[in-house]
């Protein structure tokens, strides 16, 4: 009796969403491990090209030039952030959309409709892209020589910060749906990722270089300043009433990008359309 | 020119403008995904125009360059990137794994010069579809196009479109060892954006990276159009 329970718990946990979600990731490893060593170097590639938007500010700041309100470090921790969150979003979840496109196109999301568990799950499991670990790397690393340079922070500023970053990997997955979506209807378009690379272009610096207009945008509209400049903000201890407003827009912004993403699902007409 | 690029039988012209049409004719069904850089470049330009307004702010000017001079450089950077982008690096490694290529074997064309003239096409299209756009934005913005020495540019923009296309097209042959060529792509891609001025004028770096940047040449593919 002890061991059919034993045995019923550990189906369980095999077939929840999790144990779903690392059997995608180990075949993803195992099926990108076929070419270690292009594997390898793209990794490290991703990471490298990380360092592209901190390497522009360090050359701004060693010309002498600045962003106003901003030292060198400051900004290379809002920048750190900003691939922290990338680089998480990237290889976990952002896959769901470059899955889409290709099996849209393909006719193979038909095969991950069939499957007995939710289309969103499934996209986001056979998604993973063990090659954009690198950009996590990179992200991690800027991220600690930034704070190496800074002063230590207090641990409530701790707290708020990684309450604004989890909104921002939120932010990040609302976009990911919105993509996704597109991706159903505009068939084959991977230029979808420009548009996207694009606007939270934004994102990598802080808001306060903007003009009045683009800063209501970026926090109200499409809140892009969650993706770093308020974590950041916070981390330093400079986080202004704003905040909460951009918080608000962004579950908001994450529930239109649900009701987006299973609208176009619905419309999904396979090879009939 | 008749023994290397086209087999007996077609005379090069013909055959080349065939290619150029076909590609134009066949990307022309998916210009929508061509018109994204409608939008995207620019929301990009619009990142850089912010950036170094804010800079410009406490300077007059950075290494040399004033607001205006920086702004114009972006511009035409953007513009040299539509014109130089390539696919070959990527079309071919992609032949080479689903066995396609074999095919191009019993065609009477050379493939590196039908991928040049698939270019070629493909360019034209851009040139109408994301350019002739992004250029009336610039212009709107009130952005210097106007090139200081027209017979040069011509001239180097010449040289770096057959350029881009002859680095493209060698890194696409590492298919035939690696059969995946993505890490060896990026990482060339990487570093011929970085030495030709793409992400940033070469002079704002320190001068012994000028020194090798200059050194390599990739500055043809981007800083000296």
């Amino acid at each position: 009796m002890t061991g059919e329970n034993s045995e019923t718990r550990t189906r369980n946990i095999r077939f929840s969403a999790a144990g779903v979600y690392i059997q995608g990731v180990k075949t993803a490893l195992a099926s990108r491990m076929a070419y270690r060593g292009d594997f390898i170097m793209s990794m490290l590639i991703m990471m490298i090209v990380e360092f592209g938007g901190p390497v522009i500010t360090l050359i701004i700041y060693n010309n002498g030039a600045s962003f106003p309100g901003w030292n060198q470090y400051e900004v290379l921790l809002l920048q750190g952030i900003f691939l922290l969150s990338r680089g998480i979003a990237f290889p976990f979840f952002m896959g769901i959309v470059w899955n889409t496109i290709g099996r849209v196109r393909e006719g193979t999301f038909d095969l991950l409709l069939i499957k007995p568990r939710s289309i969103l799950l499934m996209t986001v499991v056979t998604g993973f892209d063990s090659e954009d670990l690198g950009k996590l790397i990179g992200g991690i690393l800027v991220f600690r020589y930034a704070l190496k340079n800074l002063p230590v922070q207090p641990a409530s500023h701790w707290v708020s910060f990684l309450i604004l970053f989890v909104f921002s990997l939120i932010l990040m997955f609302a976009f990911a749906l919105f993509m996704a979506g597109l991706g159903i209807v505009w068939v084959g378009n991977y230029r979808i990722y420009d548009i996207f690379m694009s606007v939270i272009d934004f994102g990598l610096y802080p808001k306060s270089i903007f003009t009045k207009t683009f800063q209501s945008i970026l926090t109200y509209i499409i809140p892009v300043s969650l993706l770093a400049s308020y974590p950041a903000s916070a981390l330093l201890g400079d986080l202004d009433q704003s905040v909460f407003m951009a918080l608000l827009s962004s579950v908001v912004f994450l529930l239109l990008g649900f009701m987006f993403y299973f609208k176009m699902v619905r419309n999904y007409t396979s090879a009939g359309g | 020119m008749q023994g290397t690029a086209v087999k007996k039988g077609n005379s090069p012209p013909r055959v080349f403008k065939s290619v150029i049409t076909a590609t134009f004719k066949e990307h022309m069904a998916y210009r929508s995904r061509m018109a994204v850089s409608v939008f995207a470049q620019p929301v990009y330009f619009l990142v850089n125009y912010f950036i170094w307004q804010a800079i410009f702010q406490i300077r007059d000017t950075v290494s040399g360059f004033t607001f205006g001079q920086m702004l114009s450089y972006f511009a035409v950077s953007s513009l040299v990137g539509f014109l130089n982008w390539d696919d070959s690096g990527n079309v071919l490694p992609m032949l080479v794994q689903t066995g396609g290529f074999i095919t191009f074997q019993l065609r009477p064309v050379s493939h590196i010069y039908y991928s040049f003239f698939q270019k070629v096409g493909h360019r034209i299209m851009a040139f109408l579809i994301e350019m002739l756009p992004v250029v009336c934005f610039y212009i709107m913005l009130g952005i210097n196009l106007v090139p200081a020495e027209p017979f040069w540019v011509l001239i180097s923009l010449f040289l770096s479109f057959v350029l881009s296309f002859l680095i493209n097209y060698t890194i696409g042959t590492f298919a035939f060892w690696f059969v995946r060529t993505d890490g060896v792509r990026r990482a060339v891609y990487l570093f011929t954006s970085i030495c030709s001025g793409a992400f940033l004028p070469l002079n704002l770096f320190p001068y012994s990276f000028q020194k090798l940047f200059f050194t390599c040449r990739f500055s043809l593919l981007h800083m000296y159009p």
